[in-house]
């Protein structure tokens, strides 16, 4: 990916295993987000490929990416905010359904794609504020909501986008516990910052810096790895500390 | 369905009901013919609604959509049958053809991107209504439509053509109402709060918005064709910005995303220029201090304050 001359992510390749929670990470500015962006469809890689299941989906749009079996989620929280929880998610069902262009008949009347939400919802712990309004959700639970979404539209894989960002620590080990589980209905792409909740959660764990992947492989080879520490760990320590 | 769902059918029926006897009760038909322009005018509302209150669609320039088909209608009344359905069917046709190609183009930007080059089509086809003379008669504008015909009945012009309004009314509100919540309508919804996140559950956000485009303008449509048999013709000023200013007025001024709200927002912009043209030179002076006046204390326009005190009325009951 190029801004300008300016080369953002060069030779980055990563690939999520079925099933698997695979982490990217690295300090701000290592290009994790441009990487993700060229993924999901929001901005062209220069050179290079995005490979859905087998399929060349470099450059899709967003629509056709989830119809292709990626979902996403934001790292700045966007739910419907005038909409009820379950409605948020019912949207997302109705969509999978393929009843978006459907302009006869009640949205309400879907009750299967109703049924299906509050299935969700409940499968997330977010059944108690089904009908709440987005909006008034705590912010941890509207980060949830986003992920909620996001599996309604049952996904091959889950793209998220710094999930825990803004949240508090038990939030966060909340959130961690919620990802691990939803692994067994997806494959998981996580873009994240904070290195000891990906050390907790991950099957393959790939670390970038400047722009390129400096180390991939299981929590522990990572973690032990030098160039890592050095590149990523140690200025987290060092700015921690 | 809820008792109070039914209460509100059943007063949205009796308002049709009173409409459609004000007639017959010895109402003056300078009143009926004023009624009628708002209601035409109500049609064009909800038209826009659909776009600025649903969709999230701003636009400067509705009175294309409006002003197209009378010319359109008006046109081809004249020249070959003032047949009411098919030069409905005409107008439709023409504004359809240029909703789909211009919604093409103006669906692929939003915000003020999206207003601004509404307006630009508006106004080209304001140019071309003043430079065509051959088919327009420039600024004199169209003259000599005849009154409408429904199978082969001439229908004159006050109560037949009221009725004729008031059924195209409350067929259109009835089909939008629908429209808006059908799952299509609420993707609407959904785009107009964030066109990333729609996308992101699979929306095609450019095809939705551009539907949603070609219906406001059909619908529209249904409005200029009225109105051009109302008038016995038309001029470029029913293209001009103003007139999409207008509109705009109307639908905030009774409140957008309602549907209804654009219906009172349009009896009530034609009954108070009524009151104010015969007191005041510059009429647009009061009527804007109303407008600013209602929209600061009542954001959700005046079906806001309907609906407000409708809510109480259930609260206080239960």
């Amino acid at each position: 990916m190029m801004f300008g001359a300016l080369r953002a992510v060069d030779d980055v390749s990563l690939e999520v295993q079925a099933g698997h929670v695979h982490s990217l990470i690295g300090p701000n500015g290592a290009g994790k987000t441009t990487a993700f962006n060229c993924i999901s469809g929001v901005c062209r890689p220069a050179g290079g490929q995005v490979l859905l299941n087998g399929a060349d989906v470099t450059g899709w749009p967003s629509h056709r990416l989830v119809s292709a079996g990626m979902a996403r989620t934001f790292q700045i929280t966007k739910v419907f905010g005038e909409l009820t929880v379950l409605e948020n998610v019912a949207l997302a069902t109705r969509s999978r359904m393929g009843c978006n262009l459907q302009v006869w008949g009640s949205a309400r009347g879907r009750t299967d794609a109703t049924a299906q939400a509050a299935e969700i919802l409940k499968l997330l712990g977010l059944d108690g504020s089904a009908d709440a309004t987005a909006d008034h959700l705590a912010h941890g639970d509207k980060r949830v909501l986003e992920i909620a979404i996001a599996l309604a539209l049952r996904p091959t894989v889950l793209l998220l986008d710094e999930p825990t960002a803004g949240m508090s620590t038990g939030e966060t080990q909340r959130a961690a516990e919620l990802i691990r589980s939803i692994a067994q209905r997806t494959s998981v792409l996580l873009v994240e910052h904070d290195m000891e909740m990906v050390l907790g959660i991950s099957d393959i764990i790939t670390v970038m810096t400047q722009g390129r992947v400096i180390a991939s492989g299981p929590p522990a080879v990572v973690s032990a790895d030098t160039r890592v520490q050095d590149a990523y760990l140690g200025a987290v320590d060092a700015w921690s500390t | 369905m809820t008792a109070r769902e039914t209460g509100t059918r059943l007063l949205l029926a009796a308002a049709i009901a009173l409409l459609a006897g004000l007639p017959f009760v010895g109402v003056p038909q300078f009143t009926i013919t004023l009624l009628t322009e708002a209601l035409i005018f109500a049609v064009w509302a909800m038209s826009l609604d659909l776009l600025v209150g649903y969709a999230g669609l701003v636009t400067f320039g509705h009175a294309a959509a409006f002003g197209l088909a009378s010319y359109a209608a008006g046109y081809f009344a004249r020249e070959v049958t003032a047949d009411f359905f098919v030069a409905l069917l005409v107008a439709e046709a023409v504004v359809g053809l240029v909703a789909l190609t211009t919604g093409f183009v103006v669906t692929r930007v939003s915000g003020v991107a999206f207003a601004i080059i509404s307006l630009c089509i508006a106004q080209v086809l304001f140019q071309v209504a003043v430079a065509w003379r051959s088919v327009t008669q420039g600024m004199d504008g169209l003259v000599g439509v005849p009154l409408p015909s429904i199978f082969g009945v001439t229908l004159g012009t006050g109560t037949p053509f009221y009725l004729l309004t008031l059924a195209c009314m409350v067929v259109t509100y009835l089909a939008l109402a629908r429209l808006v919540d059908s799952p299509f309508g609420r993707t609407l919804h959904a785009i107009r709060t964030s066109e990333d996140r729609a996308a992101a559950i699979g929306i095609n956000v450019r095809l939705h918005k551009w539907i949603a485009f070609v219906i406001s303008w059909a619908i529209a449509g249904l409005g200029g064709t009225l109105m051009v048999f109302m008038k016995a013709g038309t001029t470029p000023m029913s293209l001009h910005w103003a007139e999409s200013g207008n509109v705009l007025v109307m639908a905030i001024f009774g409140g957008i995303g309602t549907l209804l709200g654009p219906v009172v927002g349009a009896i009530s912009f034609v009954f108070l220029r009524d009151e104010f043209t015969t007191r005041f030179t510059a009429w647009q002076l009061a009527f804007g201090l109303v407008f600013v006046v209602v929209v600061l204390a009542f954001p959700a326009g005046l079906a806001g304050i309907f609906s407000r005190a409708w809510n109480a009325l259930w609260r206080a009951r239960s």
